[in-house]
């Protein structure tokens, strides 16, 4: 797997986002400098602790979940559709590199991108008010599946995106609603109704939002709602990490198939 | 050793249209193989289908023995590619971009530099390696795009109309360094408009037209396929048109000049004089001229049937798109 065609790919893919930091890092930096000042230092002490946080404190997990799988999907997305738009990509898919490295440097170099990402908002969040890490290892093994996943998601918005217009709307029109509607700024606990809290269950993004809330805080509503029926409710991060691994995987495979056959990137 | 380039029945359709019509074509290792054909005739769609930019429909194509679909990695190692098109990556210098490309193909970090600065200087524009591509003239972009194939070291070297629009100078540098590449053991297969280029340059060459191979033969064997043409200037003007032998393909007389097409002008000059002063007639002047490949070309090219192909489906030809009753008509005589 780490061949040297591989280790090029994946440097390339590093390069061009790291020498680029004012479209790259700088930007999820300052929007989130504004996430913390105004929902949590200006909206958050109006508002009442959450689950026995802080607010400020306990939007910290989403808002690191929103910055890391944007930039992973934008990143992927926009390497392989910018290759495409200028038919650089050719150097890539003549050269002997199988589909799977190919697909393994685009992937591990965007949820690069995510993580350092991660790590900037965790920073900016470091700022505003002191984050522990509850559960480092399961907290690390989840920044990495869903940042892969958004990225081999990126991988496929790329290769279908038939000009820069659609890259923004799956971003702005389908992933942030999502992400918003995942359990970044209230808990599913907020819900009175049983139907509010089924509803954002199919929404995948919950399961990563409060996948990092568990490593970070070591709270999860999973295990709050009670996901899982006794005596199994605790296993719930466990589970959505498994169900996250799983998709990931999957993704991955569509990834390599489309690059297989060719979708996009050959007549 | 299998050939360079062996491709059987190879078909690539787009829908109804058909840009490869079982084409099959053998290009032996070391030689310089030219692809002539007129635009849509589906050189790029073929060189496209060795390298994996296309996909083909059906038939067996195999870059020195290795099947480019099943053992893609080492039939793409063995080639480099320079494209018509500028596809060279724009967020690197002209630099990286070949260090870059010779990494794909499993060339170490330290290798693969000091492989770019080697072809930089090959093709002369080492002094530019920290510009990026955008900011070369169009000769050096050409130049880059010969680079980037020449950097991973390439068994066979395509060029898919290297010279176009680039200026007599770098014509001609470029003849000379292909030549020179060719003469290292490099397979060459080169596309082209310039039939000149491939008169040149070009042990072999095959004549494609609407997908299909119309001939391959050298360009000597492909001129003896054409007429010359034997001029004579009579002192005076001839009264009745001379009666020749079979050796005279038509004969046109315009005063007192006399124009006779026949096969080979060398051979046939010398009884046409006799038949002349046979029939009286004096000989002021005489010239023969030989048959160009370019007119060869033309007349291949012309006459063969013609077949929607997919650029000029796409309306990027000069060629006009067939019409449904052109394409019913080739369907009938089982063309399409």
């Amino acid at each position: 797997m780490l061949s040297v065609g591989f280790r090029a790919l994946f440097r390339r893919e590093i390069l061009r986002f790291v020498r680029r930091p004012k479209n790259t890092f700088m930007p999820p930096a300052i929007t989130n400098v504004l996430y913390f000042a105004v929902f949590g230092v200006i909206l958050g002490n109006r508002i009442d602790q959450i689950a026995g946080y802080d607010y400020i404190l306990f939007i910290v997990p989403g808002l690191i979940v929103l910055g890391a799988i944007s930039n992973a999907f934008e990143n992927a997305s926009f390497s392989i559709f910018h290759g495409r738009w200028n038919e650089y990509i050719h150097e890539t898919l003549t050269s002997p590199l199988s589909y799977v490295e190919m697909v393994v440097a685009y992937v591990g170099a965007s949820a690069v991108r995510g993580l350092v990402v991660g790590l900037i908002i965790a920073a900016v969040g470091r700022v505003f008010v002191p984050i522990g890490i509850k559960h480092g290892l399961y907290l690390v093994a989840t920044m990495v599946v869903i940042t892969s996943l958004f990225a081999g998601f990126g991988i496929i918005g790329g290769l279908i995106a038939r000009d820069f217009d659609d890259l923004t709307v799956m971003n702005q029109f389908i992933l942030r609603p999502l992400v918003f509607f995942g359990a970044v700024f209230y808990s599913l606990e907020t819900f009175e109704q049983a139907w509010q809290v089924n509803l954002s269950l199919l929404n995948p993004m919950v399961y990563m939002v409060d996948s990092v809330r568990y490593g970070l805080l070591g709270y999860s509503d999973l295990i709050g709602v009670g996901i899982l029926p006794a005596p199994y409710t605790e296993f719930a991060p466990l589970v959505s990490l498994g169900v996250l691994t799983t998709g990931t995987v999957l993704v991955l495979a569509i990834d390599v198939y489309l690059f297989e056959i060719g979708y996009g990137l050959t007549d | 050793m299998p050939p360079a380039i062996e491709t059987v029945d190879l078909v690539k359709e787009y829908g109804e249209l058909r840009a490869l019509q079982e084409l099959s074509l053998t290009v032996e290792e070391g030689e310089f193989f030219g692809l002539l054909g007129p635009n849509g005739a589906g050189k790029t769609t073929f060189i496209n289908t060795l390298v994996g930019l296309v996909r083909k429909t059906g038939g067996e194509a195999r870059v020195f023995g290795y099947d480019v679909e099943d053992d893609y990695r080492r039939a793409r190692d063995a080639i480099g590619l320079a494209p018509q098109e500028f596809n060279v990556d724009r967020f690197f210098t002209i630099r990286e971009v070949l260090k870059h490309k010779a990494g794909y193909h499993g060339v170490p970090e330290d290798e693969a530099a000091d492989r770019a600065d080697e072809v930089l200087k090959r093709v002369g524009i080492y002094d530019k390696r920290d510009e990026r591509f955008d900011w070369l003239s169009g000769g050096m972009k050409r130049r880059l795009l010969l680079a980037r194939a020449l950097v991973t070291e390439p068994d066979l070297l395509i060029l898919d109309e290297p010279t176009a629009g680039v200026d007599v100078q770098l014509r001609h540098d470029l003849w000379e360094l292909v030549r020179e590449l060719n003469e290292e053991g490099t397979t060459i297969l080169l596309t082209t408009h310039y039939i000149e280029e491939a008169e040149r340059l070009c042990d072999r060459v095959a004549i494609m037209n609407e997908g299909r191979k119309v001939t391959v033969a050298t360009p000597d064997e492909l001129k003896q396929r054409g007429t010359d043409t034997i001029a004579v200037r009579l002192e005076s003007a001839p009264s009745v048109e001379p009666e020749l032998g079979p050796y005279a393909h038509e004969t046109t007389v315009s005063g007192d000049r006399l124009e006779v097409r026949v096969d080979d002008g060398g051979s046939t000059a010398p009884q046409l004089l006799n038949d002349l002063e046979a029939m009286g007639h004096e000989i002021a002047d005489l010239e023969i001229t030989r048959t160009s490949l370019e007119e060869i070309f033309v007349d291949l090219t012309r006459s063969e049937d013609r077949t929607v192909t997919r650029s000029s489906a796409d309306g990027a030809d000069e060629e006009p798109p067939v019409s449904r009753e052109q394409e019913r008509e080739r369907e009938q005589e089982g063309v399409a």
